[in-house]
């Protein structure tokens, strides 16, 4: 399954990290409102090669700021930035599943895939044999003629997932990926894209704000606050992999991390002056 | 299946009103179907018919065409460089909501009576519709899929071959068939206001000498010719956004 394709996170040391935050603030000035907003301030953090972070936030907390930076389709306003040791920039290193898909409806599903090889220096043919390859690994080769419009939520963030592998990124930026599909295709599409990242290990950024799907995912859970984002607490994950193999959320370590986080993910909410559930009575009292 | 039998049987009808109209009118106002099918044929025979059909195609194309080719470049500058289209875009709305006919004395006393001022006359009323229409249409890009893109490396040129006209494509389309019908107006305007020609010359000729027979061949043969038209470009026009059809 592997094939006979390198690993191309390539280039960096394994000293230095794959990614690097440094004291990076962001505010928009959105029209209408007179003050900017801050969407990111001092978030500082690192994340070494080969690992599957998830950015656990409540909704609107500047998670997806975070991702736009590390492709380098927006610049910080201040502190340093760093992906494989040099400024971010857009391209076929960094791939991006955004939580809409954001298929070309126009174009059928093998020139959608193919839309991020074009930037590289590949053949016709290379290109196809690429796209070929990886519609087989998200299981949608019978559909390469189709139009986005002909596919379910599901199999159109696998098209999108296919066309974010095809370049074999040393990053995968996943925006929510799951958030818009039904609660039983993402429990398979989690399992599916469990199982391609153990073909080839990218670093994944995946932002959700479902504890279940960081825990179920990740190797490492950062847990940001509301706006402005700033990274609060950083787990890792001790359960084995792969995980798709046995029942991961029976096991303790899973249950407490994710009562954990729930509380704390609620806290996060109700004490943010900014959210409608600002100072509700919703979290369990603790140690009890 | 069934709509082209109701379509069927609604033309039945209509030819039954135009009977029942030829009676009460009398027939020196409305021609029975039967006398207009004769005209057509007199009119054929003699030739008439099919050189002003030629010389009114010919003006009316000419002048479509002339439109096209400016409309479409110009609309694409004035949606890709936004400075242009913010500047230009007041004068196009207001060219477009002046009525048009009111500028055919200034074009005969400049350009004259002939062929020149009949293609300028349907080259100005097709232009604003293909131009408006292809400016919306390259502004209403989806922007997430140009930052989709801009992930993916795709550098400026490529954004815009690759998403933005694609993306206006359809818009184009709708304002040419909107343009042509215009058009096909202003043939017979142009016709009629300048050097007595075409289709529309013999309209004024059959109408102002009560030849209501003829008169009304010329009518359907107008008819005809914006059907075909239209048509095919409702044609072109479904056949690009044939991958909306499954959404």
């Amino acid at each position: 399954m592997t094939g006979p394709r390198g690993n191309s996170t390539g280039g960096a040391s394994d000293a230095s990290p794959a990614i690097l935050f440094d004291n990076v603030s962001r505010t928009f000035t959105t029209a209408g409102r007179r003050a900017a907003v801050p969407a990111i301030r001092d978030l500082s953090f690192t994340v070494e090669p080969a690992t599957f972070v998830a950015l656990l936030g409540p909704s609107g907390c500047g998670k997806t700021t975070i991702l736009r930076i590390v492709d380098g389709l927006l610049q910080g306003d201040t502190g340093r930035v760093e992906v494989f040791g040099a400024p971010p920039k857009p391209g076929p290193d960094i791939g991006f599943v955004f939580q809409n898909f954001r298929l070309i409806p126009w174009a059928n599903v093998q020139d959608n895939v193919e839309f991020g090889l074009k930037s590289m220096p590949l053949t016709r043919a290379e290109r196809r044999e690429r796209a070929d390859h990886h519609l087989e690994l998200v299981g949608l080769s019978t559909f390469r003629h189709a139009y986005p419009g002909e596919l379910s939520g599901g199999m159109k963030q696998r098209v999108a997932l296919a066309r974010a592998l095809a370049t074999e990124p040393g990053i995968l930026l996943m925006d929510e990926p799951f958030a818009s599909i039904d609660a039983h295709t993402r429990e398979l599409m989690q399992i599916e894209l469990m199982r391609i990242w153990t073909v080839r290990r990218p670093v994944v950024l995946f932002v959700t704000h479902s504890v279940d799907e960081a825990i179920i995912l990740a190797d490492r859970i950062m847990l940001l606050s509301p706006r402005p984002a700033r990274v609060i607490e950083s787990f890792d994950v001790e359960l084995e992999r792969p995980r798709w193999t046995y029942d991961a959320r029976a096991e303790p370590r899973y249950v407490e991390l994710r009562s954990y986080l729930s509380d704390r993910m609620r806290e996060l909410v109700v004490s943010d002056p900014a959210s409608e559930f600002f100072g509700r009575d919703l979290v369990p009292p603790r140690g009890r | 299946m069934m709509i082209g039998v109701y379509r069927i049987g609604f033309l039945a009808l209509l030819m039954v009103l135009w009977v029942v109209a030829a009676d009460q009118f009398g027939r020196n106002i409305v021609p029975t179907p039967l006398a207009t099918f004769e005209a057509a044929q007199r009119l054929i025979a003699e030739g008439r018919l099919q050189s002003a059909f030629r010389a009114s195609l010919t003006v009316y194309l000419s002048g479509y065409a002339l439109a096209v080719i400016c409309a479409i470049p110009l609309g694409v500058l004035m949606g890709g460089f936004r400075v242009l289209g913010k500047t230009l875009e007041v004068y196009v709305f207001a060219l477009s909501a002046t009525p048009r006919v009111a500028f055919i004395p200034l074009i005969i006393v400049i350009l004259g009576l002939g062929a020149d001022a009949k293609i300028f006359i349907i080259f100005l009323g097709t232009l604003l519709p293909i131009l408006i229409n292809t400016y919306s249409g390259v502004m209403a890009v989806d922007e997430e899929l140009v930052e989709m893109a801009r992930s993916a490396g795709a550098s400026q040129r490529r954004i815009f071959l690759s998403i933005v006209l694609p993306n206006a494509a359809p818009f184009v389309v709708t304002g040419m068939r909107l343009g042509a019908a215009i058009g096909l107006i202003n043939t017979v305007v142009a016709e009629l206001y300048t050097a007595v020609s075409g289709l529309g010359g013999l309209l004024a000729i059959y109408g102002n000498s009560f030849r209501m027979a003829e008169y009304f061949v010329v009518v359907i043969c107008l008819a005809i010719i914006g059907v075909v038209v239209t048509e095919a470009l409702r044609h072109v026009e479904a056949r690009l956004v044939r991958w909306r059809g499954a959404t």
